[in-house]
């Protein structure tokens, strides 16, 4: 035992040393050459301290665990922390200002739109030629040069061609292809391998400051689509390599830190997996009012559990959290200086219930209304999810480009009214002869603690008003997800809907309308989900998607909210969803309500 | 001895093919599928990603394919290339030939990365947080049911009981809170989250520099998982001991004048260990492979929520990923055990 005790002490001793001579390793390749000639190691990554006041300016921010980003390859980003990054590394040819929602210039100065005699309509964007690419070399930014060294490469039209064309190349099985898909000529047949010929696609470019795209309808959301990150710039020459082997072809490990090139106000800097990606300053972007220089240097995304997260920031680690635990925001929202750091900004998702029009009892439409009446949404949001979150009375979240306002439509839509609700189901039991107990009604959700004290809440208040007893169902999400868009559809079941670009099309028709989302067809009829056609709707939003004048528009969208919502009742709109944010005193930032900030625009003062 | 490994070796092959077979059946009789979502995808990005990753092919072609891609080495002229699909984790270069063994595939979730990734970053930290509370589990667990096996029916005993009880009632969900509360809040004596070792690591899993904010941050996540494990080491030290030093080899060594420490640390322990490793196999295994719960809690990137959330993503090859490597961690952990039988118990034999 002795002996043996003694050898193990060794040992142990032995590793300690050999680890400690291993060290903290932080190489930094020699940063002379042009971008990463034949380079096969990625640098060493360098362990972040928290900053000295001094020093740079670092944030501490966080994005929702478990669970790594995906990705943050604009080709192929999907969910939101993704998006957040690209958004922030590159930049499309439009920018949305994330507090208004407007579209303002981004990678193109300016831009003129033209209707073609067929019903198409051409855009062409007048391009910035000063905005070089970068990426990080371990120690700094540092442009990339062309091939023979002498020059840097500049942002061109060609790399806005080279990012749709790879966003919509089928091999890349991109999961937002289809929002080109719906809006850029030819786009469609190409990301479905119809063709091969990337020419038939309406990107044109004309030099290298100028890109032309052509769109398949006249509608006011062009622009918007054309700005999204399915749209970004690519770098082709890390991609698929350049200067006769020079430039060593990453293929889609491109994205990964070292090889990582973009060009918007930050680059990628460091990237540790489930533990945090921190994108660092870029000192070459020129800067607009638009998108400014940021003040910060670095921004350091955190990727924690939500306890977690406030743990941390209570414990002063981290500087702002974008999810702070429902159970924690009595005692928040209590606490003095917790509930001056505390920040509610509207967040555009709409949470409701849908039907299947087409099921037993739910195909009255009394009934649906009825039970949508009965829903007292404000108490819901007081004592149950207790959010800040605001009663939705229809379903395209107010803000969007064309969706109503509560200022300009307050009695749109449905409200809670347990007298109209009684009496609307009366009339129903009525013809039937049955009583209200008898009624056999159901309603699934996806299991979740959350949405569980939601639905319990409701079947209260349904018992309560109307006297009806509806059966509680919960499934796994991706078995929920499957249930409530099949053939088979539930009675009643909860979903959610958030935007993917902000207009009001998005939502009425893009998750509504026949084919929508949640409304599958086939040849035109539907067989799931709302189960739900209305001719009349469905000319409405192809209208409104095609009009131009803003307050036609919204005139527009608000009669196909009275459809969905009040005529035909295809849906409950339970609420609008808030962000709510917890940021140390001493950050200074904007609150956008797009769901992404926008990190050029904040600072972090002395503390 | 040594024909007995490679007997148990052989077996582990068996026991993991077929550990395989099941959990792909099980997985693909699961309804709902990887790209199922809120936002429907079109059928059209469906069928594409269904192409990429051979989902549209029969069951048992793409079991035959999984298994050619991890059980059976690859020899081939091609060097590797940047592709998701083509990671492998071992790359022998002779020449002009390369050989290639073991790949798990990409993560249908995380598009960046594939099984092979998370083996390489986030296995070695859950086993260097598995690792350091079992030894706080062995630590706190062993001299407590020595003490209490020691001082039996005394009030040592009842306090060493006691805190036995405590760490068995009290799970990580509540203890982890709850030290984060005290002194990652209140005292601000240690940093509530984070892990500071990150890849590169020093030999492929140890961190490569053991500095004072390691332990900082690897403090109380170890002791929050490793009380509960130390509660079960001490009840079975003590029972065991309490058998053991009633036996008659003990009264003769005391007959014969022996300190009473040597008796318990030389003859007594050695013989009472047996129950105890037995459970430290499953236990180093379970540890090692990562937990779910302290991950969340203390924000350290292991493997531990890819266990649970590959499941609710439908990620079949981080699905088969994971799970076969808990059984090969599980048997080699049993092997182990078993060899140190041997060593404990010269009575015990193997052929």
């Amino acid at each position: 035992m002795h002996k043996n005790f003694y050898v193990l002490s060794l040992l142990v001793i032995l590793s300690m040393i050999l680890t400690a001579c291993g060290g903290t390793t932080t190489q930094a390749p020699a940063a002379t050459e042009p971008a990463a000639p034949g380079a096969t190691e990625p640098p060493a990554h360098a362990a972040t301290e928290p900053p000295a006041p001094e020093g740079p300016k670092v944030l501490i921010s966080t994005f929702l665990g478990p669970g790594d980003v995906p990705t943050i390859d604009p080709a192929v980003v999907q969910d939101v922390n993704g998006t957040q990054i690209t958004d922030e590394a590159f930049g499309g040819v439009t920018h949305l200002n994330e507090v208004t929602n407007l579209i303002e210039p981004g990678m193109a100065e300016s831009w003129d739109a033209v209707d073609n005699a067929d019903g198409t309509q051409t855009i062409t964007f007048h391009l910035r030629d000063d905005v070089p690419w970068v990426r990080w070399n371990g120690t700094d930014v540092e442009t990339v040069k062309t091939c023979d060294g002498s020059a840097d490469r500049i942002v061109t039209a060609n790399d806005f061609a080279y990012g749709i064309y790879r966003n919509q190349l089928p091999a890349n099985a991109s999961p937002y292809a289809y929002l080109l898909g719906f809006v850029l000529k030819g786009a469609a047949d190409f990301s479905s391998g119809t063709t091969e010929d990337f020419s038939t696609v309406g990107v044109n470019v004309v030099d290298d400051q100028t890109l032309e795209l052509t769109f398949i309808d006249q509608v006011a959301y062009n622009p918007q689509i054309a700005g999204l990150w399915v749209a970004y710039a690519q770098p082709k020459w890390i991609i698929e390599g350049d200067c006769e082997g020079g430039v060593e072809a990453r293929g889609e490990r491109w994205i990964e830190p070292g090889f990582f090139q973009s060009y918007g106000p930050f680059t990628l800097k460091d990237w540790v997996h489930d533990d945090y990606i921190s994108i660092v300053k870029n000192p070459f972007w020129p800067g607009s009012d638009a998108i400014p220089q940021p003040k910060l240097d670095e921004v350091v995304f955190r990727i924690l559990d939500e306890s977690a997260q406030l743990a941390d920031y209570e414990a002063g680690n981290i500087d702002n959290v974008i999810t702070p635990p429902l159970s924690d925001l009595d005692r928040i929202k209590a606490d003095p200086a917790l509930g001056a750091e505390l920040s509610v900004s509207p967040q555009f998702c709409t949470y409701y219930y849908g039907f299947n029009t087409k099921a037993p009892v739910v195909d009255d439409v009394r009934v649906r209304r009825a039970l949508s009446m009965a829903v007292d949404r404000q108490s819901l949001i007081d004592n149950v999810t207790k959010g800040g979150q605001e009663p939705a009375q229809w379903f395209a979240r107010p803000g969007l480009a064309g969706s109503p306002t509560m200022a300009d439509h307050p009695d749109l839509g449905i409200k809670y009214d347990p007298e109209a609700a009684k009496a609307e189901l009366q009339s129903y039991l009525d013809e039937k002869g049955v009583t209200a107990d008898s009624l056999d009604l159901s309603l699934q959700y996806n299991t979740s603690a959350g949405h569980q004290a939601i639905a319990e809440t409701i079947q209260q208040m349904w018992k309560d008003t109307l006297g009806v007893n509806v059966k509680l169902v919960n499934q796994e999400f991706a078995v929920h997800l499957d249930s409530v868009k099949s053939r088979d559809t539930p009675q009643i079941y909860r979903l959610a809907w958030c935007l993917d670009y902000p207009d009001a099309n998005n939502f009425d028709r893009e998750n509504n309308a026949v084919n929508g989302s949640q409304n599958p067809a086939e040849n035109g009829e539907p067989y799931g989900g709302f189960n739900w056609k209305n001719e009349e709707y469905e000319a409405l939003v192809l209208e409104a998607a095609k009009e131009t004048d803003p307050a036609r528009r919204v005139e527009l969208y608000a009669e196909a909210e009275d459809i969905s919502i009040v005529q035909d009742a295809i849906m409950i709109p339970l609420y609008w969803y808030t962000d709510l944010d917890l940021t140390k005193p001493y950050v200074v930032r904007t609150y956008s309500s797009t769901g992404k900030q926008a990190f050029e625009k904040w600072d972090i003062l002395p503390h | 001895m040594g024909r007995y490994i490679i007997r148990r070796l052989l077996y582990m092959l068996v026991v993991v093919l077929v550990v395989s077979m099941i959990t792909f059946l099980l997985m693909h009789a699961v309804p709902g599928g990887p790209f199922t979502q809120e936002k429907t995808l079109p059928e059209e990005t469906i069928r594409i990603l269904n192409e990429r990753y051979h989902l549209d092919e029969p069951l048992y072609v793409q079991y035959a394919s999984y298994l050619y891609a991890v059980f059976i080495p690859h020899f081939t002229a091609t060097p590797p290339s940047t592709s998701y699909q083509d990671d492998f984790l071992l790359n022998v270069n002779i020449g002009p030939l390369w050989i290639r063994w073991m790949n798990f595939g990409p993560s249908y979730k995380a598009r960046g990365r594939t099984v092979n990734d998370i083996f390489r970053d986030n296995l070695p930290i859950s086993a260097q947080l598995g690792v350091m509370s079992l030894f706080i589990a062995l630590l706190i667990g062993m001299p407590l049911g020595i003490m209490s096996a020691l001082k039996q029916n005394t009030a040592l005993d009842y306090f060493g009981m006691g805190v036995a009880i405590f760490g068995v009632s009290v799970p990580v969900i509540v203890l982890g809170p709850i030290f984060i509360w005290i002194f990652g809040i209140e005292l601000k004596w240690l940093p509530p989250t984070g892990w500071t070792a990150k890849p590169p690591f020093f030999l492929g899993f140890l961190p490569s520099s053991l500095n004072w904010e390691f332990f900082q941050h690897a403090l109380m996540p170890s002791v929050a998982l490793g009380l509960g494990s130390s509660a079960v080491i001490a009840r079975l030290t003590r029972a065991t001991l309490l058998q053991t030093i009633r036996e008659d080899y003990i009264r003769t060594a005391r007959s014969k004048g022996l300190h009473e420490r040597v008796i318990i640390t030389r003859h007594a322990m050695k013989n009472s260990l047996i129950p105890v490793v037995t459970v430290l196999g499953p236990l180093f295994a379970a540890l090692v492979t990562g937990t779910f719960v302290t991950e969340l809690i203390f924000g350290i990137p292991g493997m531990g929520k890819y266990f649970v959330t590959s499941i609710t993503n439908r990620d079949y090859p981080v699905i088969m990923g994971t799970i076969l490597l808990y059984a090969v961690f599980l048997v080699l952990a049993n092997l182990a055990v078993d060899i140190t039988y041997a060593y404990l118990d010269p009575r015990i034999r193997y052929d």
